[in-house]
């Protein structure tokens, strides 16, 4: 019987990958976040078809089920996600429910983006009392476009090898994009320059990579620590520290609730600005060139 | 694709087969808050076994939730008993007493409050399949118990059988779903005169299986779909009661 049983199943499956193989029209893409879905756009076109779990307005941290998750994720060939923790509270659940052995963690069909950047704030002691925090260290990499170019070449390689057909198409887009995004980033460095040592008040820690690239100081956030919302007496002490050392702007994400952000904004006098974050958090946001054009035109009104 | 919802159509038949004749009693005794306050202080068991350091997915925190739910039960027994004109205010404050103590219980531990959402609004989509054998199993303990003892359960009986029900299936399905599943089919055939039973669980079965489809459809989330779906069913139903004359 269990003979029998293992003998349908490798039939059917065999079936399937015949089936699935040659009529490999569109590779089928599920991004965890929209920057990665975007970036996949840049590098596939329309080789690939993107679905993204998240818009720019949810955080990434939690998620609603439904079922056109699973249904996505089951007939992927490739899921692209931030990784470090960030969707520890759905992502699993999601693979597992999939039942699809192409997008398993340590499968091809599985990249989490953070692996190939250098992560910032590695916890030396992991300690719940510290918040919600991730050992392998702030997940929230999109903000460096460095970041982004190094994971723009792991994505070509990976969508060249599970759809060897397209493989050159792969190459050459990444290779024009890269080049492209080479330019703008040494555009924006250049815009960017005034911006070096402005001191912000951030809501959460997802501001890092951006404040490390441009040389931003970050002199403290909303949370009391990650995760947890801003309390009253945490706010009052915000405002007190701030006397001392003033920030000259309050910067939160698109997704982040800005009650906290104009409180603070009122109590202390200075400007509270809201951040695309990702692809879509911003009208003009609406590829990785505007999001990084927007983020930088939000922070450069600022010290006009 | 259909068959992306069979787990949790599986796992939302099980929580209306041990639910709908509590829902009955419930709606009997007028107590039908009963289970967002044993549910809620279930929850508040969990967040404290974190605060203790506890393995978040061990036997350990099931034990808390339950200690902490058939405690809160009899402690609604005794009040029941004393003071029955106003036992479901007490109910009230139960559950208000929980969902605070709760957030009180989170100000230090962010990852609490994933676990109190898990078990309050619960993700009936991502129910494994693997576990649903033994939740049969114990959903078939309780529905014994129940059939089996009847009257003789008594009042304490009665609110520890609960407990246990609510407990589980919460973290089966979370807390709207466990009222819905609780409630409406108790109260779509209240005057229903025959088959009560087969009404009740009809309006169970219709709701989960038409909110499932139409979270597909539409693309929403299963859980709060299944509620409306089952509301929807449950005003169906009801328009086929007639409500009997009142005396006089």
């Amino acid at each position: 019987m269990i003979k029998l049983n293992r003998f349908i199943v490798t039939a059917a499956l065999s079936l399937l990958a015949l089936m699935a193989h040659p009529a490999f029209a569109q590779i089928k893409v599920f991004a965890c976040e929209p920057e990665w879905g975007a970036l996949v756009q840049e590098l596939a076109g329309d080789k690939a078809s993107v679905f993204s779990a998240t818009t720019a307005l949810q955080d990434a941290h939690h998620l609603e089920a439904r079922p056109s998750l699973i249904a996505r994720a089951r007939n992927a060939d490739l899921v692209i996600c931030t990784g470090s923790e960030l969707e520890a509270g759905w992502l699993p659940l999601l693979l597992r429910q999939s039942g699809n052995a192409r997008i398993q963690p340590g499968s091809q069909g599985y990249l989490e983006a953070s692996q190939f950047v250098p992560r910032l704030e590695i916890p030396r002691v992991l300690d719940r009392s510290l918040g919600d925090i991730h050992s392998a260290g702030n997940p929230h990499i999109q903000l460096d476009p460095h970041n982004i170019a190094k994971v723009a070449q792991v994505l070509a390689d990976r969508l060249a090898q599970l759809d060897p057909g397209n493989a050159g198409a792969y190459r050459a887009r990444t290779a024009a994009f890269l080049a492209r995004w080479r330019d703008a980033t040494r555009r924006w460095e250049a815009e960017a320059a005034p911006l070096k040592g402005l001191t912000m008040v951030v809501y959460h820690r997802n501001m890092t990579y951006l404040s490390a690239w441009l040389g931003l100081r970050e002199v403290g956030s909303l949370e009391p620590k990650p995760g947890l919302p801003p309390t009253t007496a945490h706010l009052a002490d915000l405002v007190a520290r701030m006397q001392a050392d003033p920030g000259k702007v309050i910067v939160y994400a698109a997704y982040n609730n800005p009650q906290a952000a104009q409180f603070l904004s009122e109590r202390s006098k200075i400007p509270a600005v809201m951040l695309p974050f990702t692809v879509g958090g911003s009208d003009r946001a609406k590829d990785l060139f505007g999001l990084f054009d927007d983020t930088l035109a939000r922070l450069l009104a600022v010290i006009k | 694709m259909v068959s992306i919802l069979v787990p949790a159509l599986i796992a939302g038949l099980m929580v209306t087969a041990v639910l709908v004749p509590f829902g009955f009693e419930v709606l009997k005794r007028g107590i039908v808050f009963i289970d967002l306050a044993v549910a809620q202080i279930a929850g508040v068991g969990v967040i404290f076994a974190d605060f203790l350091g506890w393995e978040p997915q061990g036997a350990a925190v099931q034990v808390a939730a339950l200690v902490a739910a058939l405690v809160t039960a009899l402690l609604l027994t005794w009040t029941e008993k004393r003071w029955p004109e106003v036992q479901e205010a007490i109910i009230g404050v139960v559950f208000v007493l929980g969902a605070s103590g709760a957030i009180l219980l989170l100000a230090s531990n962010p990852h609490g409050g994933e676990h109190l959402k898990d078990l309050l609004v619960g993700q009936i989509l991502w129910v494994s399949p693997g576990r649903l054998p033994r939740d049969a199993f114990i959903y078939a303990v309780i529905l014994a118990a129940w059939f089996g003892l009847g009257a003789r359960l008594g009042r304490v009986g009665f609110y520890a059988l609960f407990a246990c029900a609510v407990t589980f299936s919460v973290q089966l399905v979370g807390l709207y779903l466990v009222f819905a599943s609780l409630v409406l089919p108790a109260l779509a055939t209240y005057y229903a005169s025959r088959r009560r039973h087969l009404k009740a669980y009809a309006v169970g079965l219709l709701g989960y299986v038409l909110g499932l489809l139409a979270s597909l459809w539409l693309d929403l989330p299963s859980g709060a779909m299944i509620v409306w779906a089952m509301v929807l069913v449950a005003l169906l139903v009801a328009r086929f009661e007639r409500r009997p004359a009142a005396p006089g």
